[in-house]
Formats: structure tokens, sequence, C-alpha cells
């Protein structure tokens, strides 16, 4: 955020204005409320600090008026729920209109580019390393392209966190899109990552868990993210290289030297030493190890070392065509492993092919370990970082019933005594995204289709889809506060309130349009943006913070501090 | 090592410490290790500095060319595999720094020529990681989460160094664990505090110099009184932060004994973390980030891309090293890269991805001077799959040596878990 000097806060903050004196701050007025309206009231922020990405203006309300439990039944139920608004604002984002070909061949187009840019760089060494993101402007308009699709895609998960009615929906297409985490910074991902989500991950997000699992398997993105297009049966050849031989041979049998028209037996030999060298030798695990270890079973989900490899050797042709055909799923003949194998103490008959995969497949997703795997995580990312069992327990309970219907897991959760349980009330930290997206809804604002409130995400640590580990980013507190990430939320906090963040449209004097004196400006503001959490002592510093400020400035302070907060840190 | 425990985040004023004094608080059963924070900070109040130990880590990130940073002149298949990009031989027209008759130093890195002469810069070469991968991806996760071949391994070595050990005089200080950069490495990351600090004069509140005081004690005070657990101590470690950096003044800091630190990223890199050194702020690790090595094309020998980079990156590391001057002896830096890159040539005149390549241990207690590691050569039959330098030694040697002679590790296998170490080099201290 760059701060001009001439902001506002300068000419208020230093200001010796008349100031009312803290003596004559009155008693705090709070709205009148029956005690049954305020467990009714502190039941709907609950739900709508987890279910949701916190509330909006007036969601609070609401939520009470039409009865807690009817608003998570809706919730369980997105494609019964309008979202106009969401599809206006997403209308403009070009990377949710490309083809996954036309990603592709941009992809194509911008690899060329770099090259060329290599070669004319001489001195100016070109920026490289895998994960560099080069600056902006200084490369062709491929460049360009391909580094704005990527950021649109970053900033249609804040905008659909912010502006959907359908919240429980998009808190699920983020856990599931962690869950089976994908790295936008490698190669070819940063093309096939908004096909995975659109096709794979959002289709699938309240549907049954089996069919998400195998979505994933399927994508292109995911089988490139981890290595499963690299993973052949030892000594497989691809047909390519069987026609070259043969091409060659036929070749060698015909008097030697170069026939114009005909391919010169050395232009041959080079392709195949080329071919050769990458073609891959032999199964690659890392799909394998974390499709149990992360997507289903659990690292404790007894599996062992064994089960491993024959899980990569069913799954070897799985794999994608090259960028130049398209980058579609593909299952290579040539390269399956056609032997027997025993997963889990299960056999899978030899010579079965891609079926031998999807039957795998099935089993992993609807065995014990990972329905409490699963259970688990989702607990931990709805509930509290160290999920009480008998909310996991409940997810288990409902997806044995259901064969892993996602939505009956989580109506399962939202039911369990543990999920009202006061204790956890208010307790979870917020990862950066849930920061920004509820501090823009808690304010009323209108993220637009530029990718600046993507990038404050980033600067708070949790740049979207580039987190390398497969692990995805984590749900505890410990990885997301820090005194750095601390003072960068404040920093976001000040700027969201006085309209500094780039990218949203807020109108704090439509949020708190009069007050009388700095008591019922700190008490509007705990009312209307923080829903009644603020402690004393936030209060205390509000008034006193404002107490000698005009009107405008005073406004922005009482914001600020409010989404700075450390009650707004947490849900 | 210490084994011992953490206090449950007590929230416990330290202005009260400083009131009550150090006996009373003996006196009400208060763990040591707050006592020894607590004693830290007060001290380090009263003005007095505390010397730490500090490892810097440079990442040079896209796999540096290893063999033409450190040139096997000595070993003919270097020459018959390089027509058109080998450094030539010491002597010749931009040729090589000589070393030890085997080994020489690509021209550019002439600034670091008197520091392996004065014995404390030590090479290793042939040095990498076991796993095959050719990949930056996945070879930079392997080495920065020190764990190759396991993919989902949580947090960084660095940040498992700083969980895993309780080194009392580092305890109190927001800036054990320091990047500069926009956010934490992989080798950062974990459940151990650690910064992230991409400029230090833009660090803390972003306001005007005057309202940003008042902003700053505003939010202090919000935190004070309203925050609990992490929350609070994190933010007081924040503002405690804030406070320390504000008496830098970053702005006006002057590299001592003639420094100069070369325009870039890794100079301002450096610069920021000689600074914090210098400060005595318990900085015991800085990671920065070097990038610009994944040379494909036109790599250039004597001259060119490589050289250009490699010229940032020498004058940085001496800049360093001069301005710091006697402190050395309490810094080393150690330089890593995730692969080495091809013995052959391409046919863009660069390198493609390799396997091992070399890494530079700069400071007081390195026995420098030296190239370490055995030399696996580059003759065709030696070499890893056929193309490229063999790893004769395992990245997690040699950082195990550097936590252990140079920060006094004695214990790493939460480090490296799993790992026993196979060859130990002596590169550090005295011996």
């Amino acid at each position: 955020m760059a701060v001009s000097s001439k902001s506002l806060l300068v000419a208020g903050l230093i200001s010796t204005a008349v100031a009312w004196s803290p003596a004559r701050v009155g008693p705090t007025s709070r709205a009148k409320q029956s005690p049954a309206d305020s467990v009714e009231r502190a039941r709907a922020l609950h739900v709508l600090n987890r279910l949701a990405f916190g509330p909006g203006l007036g969601d609070v309300d609401r939520v009470v008026a039409m009865g807690v439990d009817r608003y998570i039944e809706q919730q369980l139920n997105p494609e019964k729920i309008k979202d106009d608004q969401l599809e206006r604002r997403l209308a403009s984002f070009e990377v949710l209109r490309t083809s996954p070909e036309t990603q592709a061949r941009i992809y194509v187009e911008e690899q060329r580019a770099r090259q060329q840019r290599q070669r004319a760089a001489g001195q100016d060494s070109a920026r490289m390393g895998a994960n560099d993101v080069p600056p902006p402007g200084r490369e062709p308009p491929s460049l360009n392209r391909a580094r704005r699709l990527a950021g649109e895609l970053q900033q249609a998960a804040v905008v659909r966190g912010t502006l959907s009615e359908r919240q429980l929906y998009q808190v699920m297409v983020d856990f599931w899109t962690n869950h089976f985490n994908v790295f936008l910074g490698k190669g070819a991902d940063r093309f096939l990552l908004p096909e995975y989500i659109e096709h794979a991950i959002r289709p699938n997000a309240m549907g049954r868990f089996e069919e998400l699992l195998i979505a994933t398997a399927r994508s292109p993105a995911m089988l490139f993210y981890l290595d499963n297009v690299q993973s052949v049966a030892p000594g497989s050849r691809p047909p390519q290289l069987a026609r070259l031989e043969r091409a060659r041979q036929a070749m060698a049998r015909r008097r030697p030297g170069r026939v114009p028209g005909r391919p010169d037996p050395r232009q041959l030999d080079s392709l195949r030493a080329r071919i050769e060298q990458r073609i891959p030798q032999g199964i690659n695990e890392n799909y394998a190890r974390e499709l149990m270890e992360l997507h289903t079973l659990g690292v404790d989900g007894g599996y062992t070392q064994q089960d491993v490899i024959n899980v990569a050797r069913i799954l070897t042709g799985w794999s994608m065509t090259p960028p130049q055909q398209g980058a579609r799923f593909v299952f290579n003949d040539w390269a399956h492993d056609t032997g027997e194998k025993v997963v889990l103490g299960r056999t899978f008959p030899a010579g079965r092919g891609q079926q031998e995969g999807s039957e795998l497949l099935k089993l992993l997703a609807n065995h014990p370990s990972t329905m409490r795997h699963v259970s688990a995580k989702l607990c931990a990312r709805l509930l509290a970082d160290d999920p009480p069992d008998g909310c996991v327990d409940a997810g288990v309970h409902a997806w044995e019933r259901t064969a892993g219907d996602i939505r009956a897991v989580l109506r399962a959760i939202f039911r369990s005594p543990e999920f009202w349980a006061p204790e956890y009330r208010a307790a979870k930290v917020k990862t950066p995204l849930e920061f920004v997206v509820s501090a823009v809804r808690a304010v009323g604002g209108g993220p637009d289709s530029t990718l600046a409130l993507a990038q404050v995400v980033g600067r708070l640590g949790q740049p979207l889809y580039l987190e390398q580990p497969p692990t995805g980013y984590p749900e505890t507190q410990e990885s997301w506060v820090n005194s750095g990430a601390l003072l960068e939320r404040l920093n976001v906090a000040m700027g969201i309130a006085a309209g500094r963040v780039p990218g949203i449209a807020v109108d704090p004097r439509a949020l708190i349009p009069d007050w009388s004196d700095p008591g019922q400006l700190a008490d509007l503001v705990n009312r209307r943006v923080l829903n009644g959490a603020a402690s004393e002592n936030t209060l205390r510093v509000i008034r006193e913070q404002t107490a000698n400020l005009p009107p405008a400035q005073a406004r922005v302070m009482a914001l600020g501090l409010a989404l700075g907060s450390p009650e707004f840190q947490k849900q | 090592m210490d084994d011992c425990c953490e206090l449950p985040n007590p929230r416990v004023d330290r202005r009260v410490f400083v009131k009550a004094g150090g006996l009373a608080l003996v006196a009400l059963g208060l763990d040591p290790i707050f006592l020894t924070r607590t004693a830290y900070a007060v001290q380090r109040r009263a003005g007095l500095a505390v010397r730490t130990k500090t490892l810097v880590c440079l990442f040079q990130r896209g796999a540096v060319d290893g063999l033409n940073m450190v040139v096997p002149h000595g070993d003919a298949f270097y020459y018959r595999e390089r027509p058109r990009i080998a450094i030539p031989r010491p002597g010749a027209a931009g040729g090589a720094l000589d070393l030890d008759g085997h080994f020489g130093l690509h021209p550019v890195l002439a600034p670091l020529k008197p520091l392996y002469d004065n014995g404390s810069l030590a090479i290793v070469h042939a040095v990498g990681s076991p796993e095959a991968t050719r990949s930056h991806f996945d070879a930079q996760d392997y080495m920065e989460s020190g764990t190759p071949g396991l993919k989902a391994t949580p947090a960084g070595w660095l940040n498992r160094y700083l969980g895993a050990r309780h080194a009392r005089e580092h305890q109190d200080t927001p800036f054990r664990g320091l990047a500069i950069g926009p956010r934490l490495p992989r080798a950062l990351r974990g459940s151990a505090p650690a910064l992230a600090i991409d400029n230090l004069q833009a660090f803390g509140l972003r306001a005007p110099e005057l309202a940003r005081d008042r902003l700053t004690q505003a939010f202090e005070e919000l935190y004070q009184g309203s925050a609990t657990g992490l929350v609070a101590t994190s933010s007081e470690e924040a503002f405690e932060a804030v406070k320390m950096l504000k008496t830098l003044n970053p702005q006006r800091y002057e590299p001592a004994n003639g420094g100069q630190y070369p325009p870039g990223p890794l100079g301002r890199s450096l610069r920021q973390i000689a600074q914090l050194i210098k400060a005595d702020l318990g900085l015991e690790i800085a990671f920065a980030d070097v990038g610009g090595w994944d040379t494909h094309v036109n790599q250039g020998a004597s001259e060119g891309q490589l050289a250009a980079r490699l010229t940032e990156f020498g004058r940085a590391i001496a800049a360093f090293t001069q301005d710091l001057g006697e402190r050395m002896a309490d810094v080393v830096v150690l330089t890593m890269s995730e692969f080495g890159r091809t013995v052959a040539e391409n046919g863009n005149v660069g390198t493609d991805h390799g396997h091992a390549t070399a890494m530079l241990v700069v400071g007081g207690g390195v026995r420098g001077g030296r190239v370490y590691g055995k030399w696996p050569t580059l003759d065709p039959a030696t070499r890893f799959e056929g193309r490229d330098l063999a790893v004769t030694t395992d990245f997690r040697d040699l950082f195990s040596e550097v936590l252990i002679g140079h920060l006094g590790a004695t214990d790493l296998s939460a480090v490296f878990p799993g790992y026993a170490g196979a060859t130990r080099l002596g590169l550090m201290g005295q011996e």
C-alpha cells in the first residue's frame, strides 16, 4: 500500500482540534435485546464465521430473522441460491471464459517467447528459477497475458468469497482446493489450474467425495504437479520412439548417405537421443504417496511403502497429452504396468488397464481411515485447529451412512454438540484469505476485477495457489500468527478503512453515518463491524483514539482499529 | 541442546520484571527460561550488546552452474565437454583464478579470492541432493525441507533448527530467524517464529512519520489489553521489533571499512542483514534469495550472462565480509543451490539441469583456503546417469556441519530427521 504524504491521517492525527475529554464519555449504549435474542445472535455470528467468510453488513440480523438452522440448510443446498451479483462481477474475468485449449496455446507461446527473450538477453541476465515471477512490464505480451490470467484466477477466489450468497459452497471450494493442493508456479500448472478448479473441484465440492477424488486424480493439473505423468512401467517405450526406430532400421538397410526429400539419418538419431533422454525410466511414487498420505488415508492410515509402490504401478499410464495437443487427460496403454498388484490387502488382477485405477480410487475414497482423516480436516477448518472427537465422529458416521456424501458429512458436523460448544466460539485465528475477505465483507466493500485484493492476501503470506508442498496451506494458528504478518494485517486494516487498498470500494460514511460522542462511535463500530465482539479495552482504545479527531478521520481510525483489533483476527 | 520446557505463553508484562527485579520472580517459582529471556531483554534495554552467532544462508535459485563458478580446470573432460562456455585455464586471458592447481574461481569472483587466501572461504564441490530429480520445484523443495524424497514435510530445516533449539540468548528476540523478502522461504517456514522483512525501512505500520508513532501506540494498547494466547505474544514481539528497528535508522546506514555493496537485490539483502547483525538484535538465522542461474541459453564463459550474475554475487559477499570486519568471527555465510548443471554444454550454448554443484562457506570459524569434497571426476564413466557431476557430499552433511560447528548445535535429529550423516568434511573450527 503506498501511503501518500498527504494522507488523510496526517492532518487528523496531529491535529489538536477540540477534544472530548474521556471523562465525558458516557456509558455505552447497547441495543435493547432480550436474552434469547442475544443467544440467537451469538449462534448466527458463529455460523457466519464458520460456514461463511464472516458476516457482511446486516447478515447477523438476517440470519436471526430467517432462523439459524434454516440458514444452515439453505447453505447446504447452494444450487438453490441465486448468485446474480457474483455472476455479474465475474463476467469480466477473462480466465473464467478462456477454454483450456486456449490457455494451453497461450502457455506454449509464452514458453517460446521466454526462450527467445533469453536468447536475446546477452548481458541482461534473465530472471530465472522455477518460481521466479519476472517483474511486469518488460516482457512480451504473451507473458503478460499468462500472468494476468493467473492473477485473475487468484482474484476470482477473493471475489467469490466476498460476494457470493453461496458462502458455504465457497468455503468448501477453498477447503478442497487446498486439500488437493496444486502449485500454480510449477511449469504447466500455470495454465492447468483454472480448469482444475472450475471442472474438478467446483462441480464436486458439495457432492460425493469419491467423485471429487476421481476428478482430481484424472486432472492434468494434479498428474503434472505430483509427477504421475512421469510414472511409467520400467522398460516401456513410447510409440513415437518405436516408430522412429523402425524408420531408422529401414534407412540402415538402404544405401547410406543423404537422399533429398528423405530425413537425414543423423537427424533421426539425434531426435531419438533427445527423446531417449527425456523418457522416464520407471515408476514415480510421488502422486501415489500423497494420494494416500494427504488426499485419503492420512499419514497413519495404515498403508505401507509396498502399498505406495503398488499404487504407483496401478496408476502408470495416467497421464496428459503435451500442451501443444491441448494437455488433456490420457491413459497411455504403453506406459501401464500390466502385472498383478496388491494394495491394502486387496488384489488387483493383472491386465485391467485404466479400470484398476478407478477401482483403487474407490477403495481409497471409502476406506475408514479416509473417513476419519478427511472428517478431522473438515472439523479443523470449520471448528478448531485441534478438533474435538465428537465433531470428527459425527462426520465419520454420516460418511459411513451416505457413502461419502459431503453435504451429509457437513450437516452432521454442524449438528454435533461440539460445533456449538462455547469454547470454540471466536477461538480460531483467521487465515490471511479469511481475514481479507471477512474485512471487505464487514465494511460492505465491493471488490473489483483488478488483482489488488488477491495481492493483499499474498502479502499477508498466503498467495493463493502458490503453496509449493502438496500439504497445502496449514490450518493452524501457529502458521499464520507471527509478528511480521500481524503488523501487515494492521496495515491492511488501516488501508481498507482509509480507502487506500485498491480494488475495493468502501463507503465509510454509509457504514457509520453519524455519532454524537466517541462512546457512541465506538459502539456503532462494534455493532456494525464487529457484531458486538469488541472487548471493553478495544472500545476504550477506540474512544480515546478518536476523541480528538475531526469526524472523517475519527471514522477511519475507528474502522481501522476495529478491523485490526485482536477480536477481528479471530472467528 | 536444551530439552527444557516452553512456557504455555504466559502473558507477563516485562516491565513488571524490570520493576520487581529478578529475585522476586525466582521466589515466585517462575520458569528459568522466562528469566533468561527477561534478563536478556533488560540487558539489551540497558544498552549492553549481546553478541550472537549468525548463519546467513544464500539460496541461488534456478540451479547455479557449479562447474563454471568453481572451475575444475585440472579435469580434462571439462574442456572437452564445454568448447564454447569453458572458463580458460589459469593464466590465459579470462582464465580461472587458480585455487589449488585443480580448481579455480570464475574470474569475476576475484573479490572472493582474498577470502580464500586468508582462509575464511571454504568451497565444497560435488555437493548436492541424493534425490535424482531435475525439477527446480522438487529439488528446491527437498533442499529447503531438508528431507530429500519426502514432499509432505511441513516445515523447513531452518525452522526446525529454530524450534528444536532453545538457544537461551536468542529467545527474547523477534529477529532470531529472518528472511529478507516478501514472504518466508520454505526453509524458514514452520511452527517456530520467523520473520520476513522485505525492507527494514518499511517494517511496521505504514503511515506518515508523525501519524505512525501514534498509530503504533494505539494498536499496541489495543493488543496489550485485548489479545490473548499466540496473538498476544506475537503482537508483543511485533511492537518490540518495531521499536528495536526504529533506533536502527536503516536509511542512513553506512557500511564500514569501505565495503561497497553492488546494486541489485542481493547487495540490498546482505546490507540489511549486516545492519541487523551489528545492531545485536539476536539474529541467528538469516536467509536471502538470489536468482538468475537457470542458464539454458547463451550462458557465456568468462563474460556473459552467468558472469554478470556471479559478478554481483561475488561483490555482494565480499562487501558483506568487509562491512562486518572483525564481526565476521561470529558469522558464517553459506551458499546453496538446488542442483548443478550438465557437464556438457547444450545446443543453445548453455547448460541444462544437472546434479551436483558447488557451495561456498565464508566466515570466521571456517577452515577455509581449501576445496572440500571428493572429486568424482567428469569422466563419463563416473558421472551421474552418464551425464552430470555426481554428488559425493550430501548437502545435509554440509548443513549439519555448519549448524554444529558454527551455531553449536549438538543434536540434529529433528533438523534432518532420519538422516545419520555420512561424510564429515571437517571444514568448521579448529582441528
